[in-house]
């Protein structure tokens, strides 16, 4: 048994490493986007089969998202958004239930211990993920605050002038600010993987010491954990969606 | 920027998984949410404008059982009125008809009752002048012996008519 909080290469395209993780990111977003495809010929105004699922999936969000920003044109504005963080989000999570994962991949010898590079390998647990998800997510918040205040009024809520009153605390709680935007990439990102990470590599150590019967409540643990970070990894873009577009 | 390598962060990885992420969120959007969203909006006016146009045609429903019921009793007045004059212009009819017959059947009478006493009188005379003949016949015989024919016979007139 080995644990690595980085992803492991099983191959490389020319200078690009592909990751056991990119492997299954790729995999999830083709299921996603097939899936899209047959479904967007299928749409009908009578509801049938899967589109009655994904109608009740995307208006609960719906619902939620109205009960956060009060107002249907912001929800029509968030919800792509939103709602596309959570699927990959919560197909990402749940890929670590996969029978196989980090069982069957490729032999590798290091140090003289014979080892196992997984195939299957939640791409929640790689910080690449998540830290490109967190990055996404701020950097549009900045947009969303923007068009919505302006220019001016937005940069106002981050850097104030001494001058002014209450003078210097304003010019700190405006670098607080920015420091917590930061903050947010951080913890967005972090919070994702080691919620998934720690889900991994409870479920491989529940394997490995016995690998009949114990492994199955925390299966059905981590299938909550999974849609629990999905919801709040998408539920926290949404509030920093919605408190970008408001003054203080 | 060892901390990030030992993370495992990789930058063409991390362009890599935002290039992905912004891809899933066009296509999603492109090709689930707006229409499902269009189509979920749609079904809900449609939905609304169905519940409206059956209260609608509920309200409808009921005004016209009234009307009907309306319309029904005024025609059950009108058939009653019709029945009442039908049988008064039948009654009038059947008086008109019953005094016109009694009036012909009084001048018939009047007229036969002339006839008769005209008859009468006619056969009267008839009889008169056959009995003064049947008279004369007779007194000729008895008599046995002819007299002068017309002063005979005016004299037994005279006689009879005296009678």
């Amino acid at each position: 048994m080995e644990i690595s909080l980085a992803p492991e290469t099983i191959a490389y395209l020319g200078s690009f490493p592909i990751t056991n993780t990119f492997f299954i990111t790729i995999i999830i977003s083709l299921l996603i986007i097939i899936t899209s495809f047959l479904l967007q010929r299928k749409i009908n105004l009578i509801p049938k089969g899967f589109q009655n699922i994904l109608e009740w999936i995307l208006e609960n969000l719906l619902e939620l998202i109205d009960g956060v920003t009060k107002n249907r044109e912001q929800t029509r504005k968030f919800f792509p958004v939103v709602a596309t963080i959570f699927i990959f989000v919560i197909l990402s999570n749940w890929i670590e239930i996969v029978p196989g994962l980090g069982t069957i991949g490729l032999k590798h010898f290091q140090e003289g211990k014979e080892g196992i590079i997984p195939f299957i390998r939640s791409n929640s647990a790689d910080l690449n993920m998540t830290l490109a998800l967190s990055l996404v997510v701020v950097i549009l918040v900045q947009f969303i605050g923007i068009t919505a205040l302006g220019v001016k009024k937005y940069t106002g809520k981050f850097l104030v002038s001494p001058l002014k009153k209450p003078y210097f605390v304003g010019t700190f709680v405006g670098a607080l600010e920015i420091i917590s935007e930061f903050a947010k990439i951080i913890s967005f990102s972090f919070r994702l993987f080691g919620n998934i990470f720690a889900g991994e590599v409870l479920l491989t150590v529940a394997l490995t010491l016995v690998p009949y019967f114990l492994p199955l409540p925390f299966l059905l643990l981590e299938i909550f954990v999974g849609f629990i970070q999905a919801l709040v990894f998408a539920m926290l873009a949404l509030v920093f969606m919605k408190i970008a577009t408001e003054h203080h | 920027m060892e901390l990030l390598g030992n993370l495992g962060i990789n930058g063409k990885l991390l362009l890599a998984q935002i290039i992905n992420f912004l891809i899933l969120l066009w296509v999603l959007k492109k090709f689930v949410y707006t229409p499902l969203l269009n189509v979920l909006e749609q079904r809900q006016t449609k939905i609304k404008k169905g519940l409206q146009d059956a209260e609608e045609a509920e309200k409808k429903l009921e005004v016209i059982k009234k009307e009907e019921k309306r319309v029904l009793k005024k025609a059950r007045q009108e058939a009653q009125k019709i029945i009442e004059k039908a049988e008064k212009q039948a009654q009038k009819n059947s008086d008109e008809i019953l005094k016109d017959a009694q009036k012909k059947a009084e001048t018939i009478m009047q007229s036969a009752q002339k006839e008769i006493v005209k008859e009468k009188k006619k056969i009267l005379q008839e009889a008169k002048s056959e009995i003064a003949n049947l008279v004369f016949l007779a007194t000729e015989k008895v008599v046995n012996e002819k007299m002068k024919a017309k002063t005979d016979k005016n004299l037994i007139e005279k006689i009879i008519k005296e009678k």
